[in-house]
């Protein structure tokens, strides 16, 4: 399950040992097509990689803090620390293989 | 929503050749183009070396193809494609007007003229951005510079005037620019190149550079991988196999978008062993789910 998320939530996705949080918009079409792949994800990766789903609009401070400047982009962290980021819509595979290759 | 086996982008040689084959599979098949077929062909002025067609027009090549679409009761859907979206079982293809969804796809839009700029692949994401009702919200208090390859993009620049502080905007083309939005500043140049350092994107004019926190290039033909989203690409190519799969499952390509020589009859001969492997594709796939 991707858990929609705001600010108050994010010391509990810094304490995870490995989260992948989407940062995206409802006006943002690619962003929408995104969210099936990412929620059929978080089922592969249950008990390995946490899933968030962050709405820049609604938390602005986040998406300036990860300087978010194109949307999708799902930011990789381990241990609350940015280990990589993935711009722009991707296929599951190629999210499979970016998700993989951080563990 | 219908979801079709096979759906083919584009009407040239490869995209006709592929759908006469797949009809003949007995796929549905969602054939997406032009009802005119190809302007490129149209304009060659002969064709001396594809069998059985001595010195046939391009006019006249086009005008048998039409023909025998009509013949196999193939329908032309008149779209602008803009992106195919992977979604693991099927593909969602995102038109201006409607959305799509087919099982498989067939990419067979040829060759996009003109290049990248030297930069614009390097900072896509971070920098620059293609789609400016995308990302203008985030740019509220911000700069931005608008590269815009057709008048239309004038539109683009003024919604984006809505949230960012100032835009910048350069012309790629002959037409008076029609912006009068005060936070809209229109420079004129031939881009060369697109830099990035802290923090900030400079476009490289020749004799100019523009500033700004982003930067928008916004073009009517988009590249191969601008289209299909984690597509591997070579350039302006996409990579293919001998049976005309690509790096993302169910997706093939044919024609001039996958190399050279830019040939009527080698494009041909690609959409037909495209269409074969679709239908093996959604044959096998049938197969695996009992």
């Amino acid at each position: 399950m991707v858990n929609v998320v705001g600010s108050d939530k994010w010391s509990e996705i810094e304490g995870k040992e490995a989260a992948v949080v989407d940062f995206n918009a409802t006006w943002c079409g690619p962003c929408k097509m995104m969210a099936p792949v990412l929620e059929e994800l978080s089922g592969d990766y249950e008990g390995k990689v946490d899933f968030y789903a962050i709405d820049v609009d609604e938390n602005p401070d986040l998406a300036e803090k990860f300087s978010i400047m194109s949307i999708p982009n799902l930011v990789l962290l381990k241990k609350g620390e940015l280990a990589d980021r993935s711009v722009g819509f991707k296929p599951k595979d190629a999210l499979k293989t970016w998700i993989d290759s951080q563990l | 929503m219908d979801r079709y086996d096979i759906c083919i982008i584009g009407t040239g040689p490869a995209g006709i050749s592929a759908a006469l084959t797949a009809k003949n599979r007995n796929k549905s098949i969602l054939l997406i183009g032009r009802k005119d077929l190809s302007n490129k062909v149209i304009k060659s002025h002969k064709i001396l070396n594809y069998p059985g067609l001595p010195d046939i027009t391009g006019e006249d090549f086009v005008k048998a193809m039409r023909e025998h679409l009509d013949r196999m009761e193939i329908e032309i859907t008149e779209e602008q494609v803009t992106n195919v979206y992977a979604m693991g079982d099927y593909f969602a293809v995102q038109c201006a007007k409607e959305m799509y969804e087919s099982r498989s796809v067939i990419l067979a839009t040829g060759v996009m003229p003109g290049s990248l700029l030297p930069g614009e692949e390097m900072y896509l994401g971070n920098g620059v951005s293609y789609c400016a009702t995308c990302d203008a919200a985030l740019y509220k208090g911000k700069e931005a510079t608008v590269l815009g390859y057709s008048p239309k993009e004038e539109e683009e620049a003024a919604f984006l005037a809505e949230m960012a502080d100032k835009v910048y905007y350069v012309p790629v083309y002959k037409d008076e620019v029609k912006l009068s939005d005060p936070k809209i500043e229109v420079i004129y140049g031939r881009p060369e190149e697109i830099r990035r350092a802290e923090g900030k994107s400079t476009l490289v004019l020749d004799g100019q550079e523009i500033v700004s926190d982003g930067i928008f290039v916004l073009r009517d033909a988009v590249s191969p991988g601008q289209l299909v989203p984690g597509l591997e690409t070579d350039g302006a190519h996409i990579k293919t196999e001998r049976d005309m799969s690509t790096s993302i499952k169910g997706l093939f390509a044919a024609g001039d978008i996958t190399g050279t020589p830019y040939q009527d009859a080698k494009s041909v001969g690609e959409g037909n062993i495209a269409a074969i492997s679709a239908a093996l594709y959604l044959n096998g796939k049938e197969r695996s789910n009992g």
